[in-house]
């Protein structure tokens, strides 16, 4: 077989060939024994392939996969659309107009949402070490933060919401330094602040992101941006956040 | 269906592109979870218009050859188990296992522009025009390139059945 002839068959079995080229081979086939067992060897390395790999098409996905897709979007993968129903839910049901809304510092805020979602993620789970300092040393904790962040800020108290702090730790947010809050209830089940410094001073009004199981709010104001993180439902979450924020203005 | 819904959508084929790529079940998921977070990062970058499997075997590609150059001291020790696919692999029974583990190894002695290329066309049922644009070489260099891995796998089929079948005798 020529050379031309070797290429044509690959090409007609890889069905990259039609019309007059397919005919052209089916002729050559048709006559031509050293064709015919190319071809086939061609298919049988074909089903080999897939006999080998197509049970990877079936296997569970591998949890880290997963939570890629559910926690570490980038936000130019959400639609906006979705996004700005959250908000205009929020302002039809937010009493007085609590949050101003505003474009500015909204792609700020949606950053420290997802670094909100990823460190709850990550930390809540820890059985032995939650939390870096813990709530025995609250005085301590909230003077550290509040230094390493950059603004004083005081701890919110949550237990009249059945939340007990845990204590916090201090995170990365990019290049500047956050501080992470952990609460849990008495069904052990946790919710974290997230608390970073907001440079420009830019406002943005509350918003509620969902990834998979978890529910997050978050929102600028001043000299910090703030998220809430847990798994609850959104309303209940909101109505969390709106404490959250209350205490924080202080 | 928003962007992240259609990369879970792909994330079979993604693995399964990967795994054939790569040989090491473990390092091949790394590299497919490298490529969503590129792909959410980069997604401004995607056409919209070309099939996004394609795009994604791209990104994947293109950074496991940018691994390649970087490790390229660093050597994996494969055990069957790895190349199989290890427990996860549903290949149930020892002789499944057994061609399935050689299949593996064959795409492993082949040199890595054959290999990425046989398998995206044989395998992953791309176009020459999609495995060309994929690899980032004209058609006809696919086309050649194709021919040589089918060659080789042939050979290398035949040398390696034969082995297996004096052990197993």
């Amino acid at each position: 077989m020529k050379t031309i002839e070797t290429w044509a068959l690959h090409a007609y079995a890889d069905g990259e060939l039609d019309g007059a080229d397919r005919l052209a081979i089916g002729e050559l086939l048709a006559h031509d024994e050293a064709a015919r067992t190319m071809l086939a060897e061609i298919e049988r390395q074909k089903q080999a392939l897939k006999a080998a790999y197509d049970p990877v098409l079936r296997e569970p996905l591998p949890p880290s996969l997963a939570a890629v897709l559910r926690h570490r979007g980038s936000r130019a993968a959400l639609p906006y659309a979705a996004m700005a129903a959250g908000l205009a839910l929020l302002i039809a049901g937010g009493s007085g107009g609590w949050f101003m809304a505003q474009q500015t510092g909204s792609a700020a805020a949606a950053g420290i949402a997802d670094l909100a979602i990823g460190a709850h993620e990550v930390y809540t789970v820890e059985v032995r070490h939650p939390v870096e300092v813990a709530a025995t040393e609250k005085d301590h904790l909230q003077a550290w933060l509040s230094k390493r962040v950059g603004t004083a800020f005081a701890i919110p108290d949550l237990s009249d919401q059945g939340y007990t702090l845990l204590g916090g730790r201090l995170l990365a947010a990019g290049e500047l330094p956050a501080a992470q809050l952990m609460y849990e209830d008495a069904g052990k089940k946790r919710i974290t602040i997230f608390l970073t410094a907001n440079p420009g001073q830019a406002k943005a009004a509350l918003r509620v992101e969902e990834k998979g199981g978890l529910v997050a709010c978050y929102w600028l104001d001043g000299p910090l941006g703030f998220a809430i993180a847990g798994e609850m439902d959104r309303t209940r979450m909101m109505q969390l956040a709106r404490v959250v924020y209350e205490r924080f203005e202080g | 269906m928003d962007f992240r819904s259609q990369l879970a959508a792909e994330l079979p084929h993604l693995r399964r592109f990967s795994r054939a790529l790569v040989g090491d079940a473990a390092l091949a998921d790394d590299l497919v979870q490298d490529c969503l977070e590129r792909a959410m990062l980069k997604s401004h970058l995607y056409d919209p218009a070309r099939p996004l499997r394609a795009w994604l075997y791209a990104v994947l590609r293109n950074l496991f050859i940018s691994g390649l150059r970087r490790d390229r001291r660093s050597a994996v020790v494969k055990t069957v188990d790895d190349l199989t696919g290890g427990e996860g692999s549903v290949a149930a029974n020892q002789e499944e296992r057994l061609s399935v583990a050689l299949i593996a190894e064959a795409l492993d002695r082949l040199p890595h522009d054959q290999r990425e290329v046989i398998v995206l066309v044989a395998l992953e049922d791309m176009s020459y025009r999609d495995a060309a644009e994929i690899t980032g070489v004209p058609i006809g260099t696919v086309m050649s390139r194709l021919s040589r891995a089918r060659a080789a796998l042939q050979r290398i089929l035949e040398d390696r059945g034969h082995t297996v079948l004096r052990r197993v005798k």
